[in-house]
């Protein structure tokens, strides 16, 4: 791996107007073992569409996430720049921001800029050390802006101490970019020994782009939280959709295990009110199959709820909106009180984990008990009557933990004991459990794809945890021939996980398949006469 | 009273009173969202493999086992070694370990004269260095500490002046401060090296000056040397809370009420949720549009859709 000196970028350089501070270089990037070493036998990387950066704000680097248009005059980015700053105070008031005022002042005023954080980044390793990308460069970003407008005291002191920034549009434009090319995995403020969190702080930018301008990816919002308030979930699918979808999965689970299976609906009084990301139902169905499959099987008294955002477990205002996530969390405890269920089991969702798991915790206190889905599986393979063939799942099989899941809730052993009992081959990524490298999807990542983003997501975001999926195989044979089992119980990581296998052939170069852990239990189900899982149709 | 006296005591009164408002202002800032980093080290049984309670079935019917002695398994090598920096930024290690051991040392021995400075002021002890009763082997030993603990300072500070001067990642996230902080923890060795070379009283003039301070009484004969050290440090002293070298102490609330922070909802945090979900908001954005008449129960209960009209 040969990285260059490049040139650094410094806070001045990123206030000052210039076509783009970075861009990706596949000679500088970390190496991929064969058959993904040859770079001309890639893809490789698509660049912007022409005119893009003559219509949209794109000056920061090769890629864009927002790309909101560029202000027509110098009036309106004048005001555009009003609102930033109004946003900023914002984010430092008690009355606005009392949901992370503590965390952020304390990244804030306390980071001795040491830089032991910033090799635990798998972005920027992956971009072969972009300044930019560096995990204290936002923050610093951020921390100037806040000692120079919103922290009182004199102003030359405040220099001396704290360096200084010009926030101009230009620079506010490029930090509105910059705030998504972090996936809040939070693996750097693990290493910090000040305790300060730049993946909070990227939290932090987001919010003030979101909740003060109104600007976000339209993934993530128009598409995103918007539409699942409107129409009941992300992926645009109504109530009568849905159920429309899940009788068809029930039917074809039916057909395939040679067991009825049938989804219930709205149970009043149910043990489990089951939320999986609506995202299942429509990309990987036999997901919410399985899990009725086995809930049905180990006896256990559940519902799916048919209610407006019931049937979806996203929760993207956890990423980049306070008033989103609070309202869409507010819902799926409402929903469940309504049902009068004794718990919420979050489905194979990483993110729905954190927001109803932890962080909805101190939003409406007092409801619902929320349980992971790992638990309640584990239980049903360690303590149920049913029995199982570890046999039927004797392939390679390695573990992926989504952040949210094992790095902010501390759920890690659950989902091995189980791949432990029931997966002879299973093997451990390097490093793994709360140490473990994000998917490259995180934080909203695996469902932006707007323009080239997905470039970078795979190429950059991405390249670390595809490099790890490889090394963990690389004691069986490489070829396409031995099916290889990625088990990454979280819909966002599969999401990007599928494009990264897209992206560098992994099926057909290595045998690399993905799926959830539910179905690796269903496959090894005695009760079933045959294995489930088709590698054809995966 | 001398001019001495007056300086010292105003000094450690400011340090004191600015780490206190400081230390008020960050636990009076609202409880926040649950921001838990695994792994945390309270988790009893678990926090080897990064695990929490929620890993149980039916978490919520299991009694919470916390075990603080895992904290401190963490802290204390974390802070007297500087572990984090060790395993993740190795190069830079051994600098800052030097200039933060060094800096324990001498407050170490500050300690220490200060409780022979007051035990001498109310008449148990006699510090004198140099003779053979247990108080001046002590003394003596003290006094070596002393020593090494400012040659491993200066080698601290002038290492990490190199690092910060010569690291292009460090020098680009520098401000003027960094060197000046470790200008001055680098003079604060130096000087403290020639006031210990050059004393033969050291230890007794070390403890001396803590029990005139105890007891306002004249302070013992001071050579230039001390006084340039004693300088230094009471500088040091009045300019640390107003930097991020208050982190010696912030880091509590880092792990202790952030990273490792983990409880449910109990006791009167309730009472000041609701508080806090009450407040207006002001957030702007088309689908919040707060315009500080709405409070955050209003915003969570809309769908966004209404706020734009
Ligand atoms: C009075 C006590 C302390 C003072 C005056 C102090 C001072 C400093 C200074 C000046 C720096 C920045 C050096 C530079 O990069 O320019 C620093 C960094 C650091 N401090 Fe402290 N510190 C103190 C206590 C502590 C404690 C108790 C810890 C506990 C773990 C700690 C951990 C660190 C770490 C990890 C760094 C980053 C590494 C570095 O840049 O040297 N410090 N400290
Ligand atoms: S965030 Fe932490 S590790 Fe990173 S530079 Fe700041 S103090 Fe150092
Ligand atoms: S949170 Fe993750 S992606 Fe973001 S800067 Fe830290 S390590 Fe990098």
């Amino acid at each position: 791996m040969a990285i260059k000196t490049k040139k650094r970028v410094t806070m001045k350089d990123f206030s000052t107007p210039s076509e783009s501070l970075a861009e990706f270089d596949p000679e500088e990037t970390i190496d991929l073992p064969a058959p993904y070493d040859k770079i001309e036998e890639l893809p490789g990387y698509k660049q912007m569409k022409e005119g893009t950066r003559d219509r949209l704000e794109a000056s920061l680097d090769d890629t864009i996430a927002v790309g909101i248009p560029k202000p027509e005059s110098k009036e309106e980015e004048e005001k555009l720049v009003e609102a930033f700053l109004r946003g900023l105070h914002n984010l430092f008031s008690k009355e606005n921001n009392w949901t992370f005022l503590q965390p952020l002042t304390l990244s804030m005023e306390h980071c001795a800029r040491c830089q032991t954080c910033v090799d635990d980044c798998p972005i920027y390793e992956a971009s072969g050390k972009e300044e930019i990308y560096r995990p204290t460069f936002r923050a610093e970003v951020l921390r100037r802006l806040y000692y120079k407008y919103e922290k009182g005291g004199n102003k030359l002191f405040k220099k001396f101490q704290q360096g200084d920034i010009d926030a101009n549009w230009t620079m506010i434009s490029r930090l509105l970019e910059l705030s998504y090319r972090c996936t809040l995995c939070r693996r750097c403020a693990q290493s910090c020994p000040i305790g300060v969190d730049n993946g909070l702080i990227t939290h932090e930018l987001r919010k003030i782009f979101s909740m003060e301008m109104g600007l976000a990816p339209k993934e993530l919002h128009e598409k995103g939280t918007v539409q699942q308030l409107e129409v009941g979930s992300s992926t645009g699918m109504n109530k009568v959709a849905v159920m429309d979808n899940v009788e068809f999965i029930d039917e074809d689970m039916t057909d395939r295990s040679g067991i009825k299976v049938e989804t219930k609906w709205d149970v009043e009084g149910a043990d489990v009110l089951l939320i999986h990301n609506a995202g299942e139902f429509l990309a990987w169905p036999e997901n919410p199959g399985c899990f009725a499959l086995l809930l049905d099987a180990a006896g256990i008294s559940w519902t799916l709820s048919s209610d407006l955002v019931g049937y979806d477990g996203v929760n993207y205002g956890l990423f980049y909106d306070d008033a989103q996530l609070a309202r869409v969390a507010m819902k799926h405890l409402d929903i469940a009180k309504k049902l009068k269920v004794k718990k919420i089991v979050m489905g194979e969702c990483g993110h729905e984990h954190k927001a109803l798991g932890v962080i909805a915790d101190r939003i409406f206190s007092g409801s619902i008990p929320r349980e992971s889905a790992m638990t309640l599986m584990e239980d049903i393979v360690f303590n149920s009557n049913l029995e199982f063939d570890p046999e039927r799942n004797d392939f390679p099989v390695t573990l992926h933990d989504p952040c949210n899941m094992a790095r902010s809730m501390g759920i890690v052993e659950p989902q091995r004991r189980v791949l432990r009992k029931l997966a002879p081959q299973f093997r451990e990524m390097t490093p793994h459990g709360v140490r473990n490298y994000c998917c490259g999807g995180g934080s909203g990542f695996a469902i932006m794809s707007g323009n080239n983003f997905t470039d970078w997501r795979v190429q950059v975001s991405g390249r670390k945890k595809f490099k790890q999926i490889l090394d963990a195989f690389s004691d069986v044979d490489p070829g396409p021939e031995t099916k290889k089992y990625v088990c990454a119980p979280c819909s966002n990581c599969k999401g990007q996980i599928r494009d990264l296998f897209e992206y560098y052939g992994a099926t057909e170069k290595s045998g690399l398949y993905y799926g959830g852990l539910v179905e690796l239990i269903v496959n090894s189900m005695k009760l079933l006469k045959e294995p489930f899982i088709d590698w054809e149709m995966m | 009273m001398s001019i001495l006296h007056l300086l010292v005591y105003a000094s450690a009164l400011l340090f004191v009173i600015m780490i206190v408002v400081r230390g008020m202002r960050i636990a009076r800032t609202p409880v926040h969202l649950r921001w838990e980093l695994y792994p945390v080290p309270h988790e009893k049984g678990r926090a080897d493999h990064g695990g929490s309670r929620l890993e149980q079935i039916d978490w919520w019917t299991h009694p919470i086992e916390k075990d603080h002695l895992g904290e401190l398994k963490v802290m204390v090598p974390e802070i007297l070694f500087l572990k984090a920096v060790k395993e993740h930024n190795p190069k830079l290690w051994f600098a800052t370990f030097a200039l933060h051991f060094g800096l324990y040392m001498l407050i170490g021995v500050m300690a220490v004269a200060m409780l022979g400075g007051l035990l001498q002021g109310l008449g148990v002890i006699t510090v004198a260095a140099g003779n053979e009763s247990a108080i001046g082997i002590i003394a003596k030993v003290f006094q070596y500490i002393f020593q090494l603990g400012c040659i491993l300072g200066a080698v601290g500070a002038i290492l990490m002046l190199y690092k910060r001067i010569f690291d292009s990642g460090m020098r680009l996230y520098a401000t003027p401060s960094h060197f000046f902080n470790l200008f001055l923890m680098g003079a604060i060795s130096i000087s403290g090296t020639f006031w210990v070379g050059s004393d033969p009283n050291f230890a007794t003039n070390f403890a001396g000056i803590y029990s005139a301070l105890f007891t306002v009484s004249p302070m013992p004969e001071l050579s230039a040397q001390a006084l340039n050290h004693i300088g230094i440090v009471l500088l040091f002293v009045v300019y640390l809370p107003f930097t991020h070298m208050t982190h010696f102490f912030t880091k509590y609330f880092t792990y202790h009420q952030v990273r490792w922070e983990d409880s449910n909802v109990v006791g009167k945090m309730g009472d000041q949720l609701a508080a806090q979900l009450d407040q207006k908001v002001s957030w702007g954005a088309p689908h919040i549009n707060g315009g500080g008449k709405k409070n955050w129960v209003d915003i969570a209960t809309s769908s966004g859709k209404e706020e734009k009209n």
